[in-house]
């Protein structure tokens, strides 16, 4: 599972966007341990405080995230919520103008990744606050 | 149309819809995720009962909603000698928990909390009832599995991969 969240973020080639993409789904799927974690890793990778302050509704936060971030974000959000319906055609499709198959494959992987990960830390309740980084 | 003897020996084929393409093929634009995941899936299910492996991938496949999924996993645990009732009955598994052991009905509770984690946690009587039927290192790989399935309903859900021309063992 390591390697897999590893070639996919290399894939993606953002490391601030990969964090801001995990830490989203995180935030919807409410792993304790994994927002922990990447708060921390996004402030090593300079993610601004007030991209992670506002991500919790980043849709109503201006220019605080460019497209191509609220691109990935949408997608983020729809391949992690399945449970409520599909991934919309709109929403694929404003990632797939930002990302090219390459960059957008291995979005998916690290969003899909990061849902692993989600399940196992809230599936087995381990807890937030052991990650240093 | 056809009218009079005619309408008793004319076959009608219904007019399906016509079938969406796929959005892409993430495995060839992202090869060692794809064998990664491979690998994973393979790690997962050691030691678990293969019955009960494809029990817990129809029941996320249909909570994700992921028809490739579905159609893969339907012809595989038909293949591997599963009932057909026990497939259809699974969307309703809990009120047709007498075709399922206490164990494959502890396994599939887990499997829905664990896929629906964003409505809530994982509660604490789901967990503990699997855990009584499962032991830790077995539970583990149960967790393990519940996950893997839900990446490829995820892979699958994104990329619309297209139901419906799965064969058993196209992939080994």
């Amino acid at each position: 599972m390591s390697r897999l969240s590893a070639v996919a973020k290399k894939g993606l080639g953002d490391p601030a966007l990969a964090e801001l993409v995990v830490i989203r789904a995180s935030q919807l799927n409410h792993c304790a341990f994994c927002l922990d974690m990447h708060l921390a890793l996004a402030r090593e990778h300079g993610v601004s405080e007030k991209q992670l302050d506002l991500l919790d509704a980043w849709e109503e936060a201006g220019d605080v995230y460019d497209e191509r971030e609220r691109a990935a974000l949408a997608l983020t959000e729809a391949v992690t919520v399945l449970t409520d319906g599909f991934v919309p055609d709109e929403v694929y499709e404003r990632a797939a103008a930002h990302f090219d198959d390459t960059r957008l494959a291995h979005l998916i992987g690290l969003v899909v990744a990061i849902n692993n990960w989600n399940r196992v830390m809230v599936g087995r309740r381990v807890a937030p606050g052991e990650y240093t980084p | 149309m056809t009218n009079g003897d005619d309408s008793t020996t004319t076959v009608t084929t219904p007019e399906y819809a016509p079938e969406q393409p796929a959005r892409m093929r993430w495995a060839k634009h992202a090869p060692e995720v794809y064998k990664t995941m491979v690998r994973l899936d393979a790690a997962a299910q050691q030691g678990l009962d293969p019955t009960l492996v494809e029990l817990v991938r129809l029941r996320a496949s249909q909570l994700n909603h992921c028809a490739f999924c579905l159609d893969m996993h339907t012809k595989d645990a038909l293949a591997a000698g599963e009932s057909v009732q026990r497939i259809v009955q699974l969307a309703a598994w809990e009120e047709s928990k007498h075709f399922y052991t206490e164990k494959e009905l502890a396994a599939i509770e887990l499997t829905e909390a664990v896929t629906v984690l964003t409505d809530g946690f994982v509660p604490d009587e789901v967990y503990e009832r699997a855990a009584a039927h499962f032991e830790e290192a077995e539970l583990a790989q149960l967790i393990a599995t519940i996950t893997v399935i839900n990446a490829w309903n995820r892979f699958g859900v994104t990329t619309r991969a297209v139901p419906g021309h799965y064969q058993v063992g196209d992939f080994g």
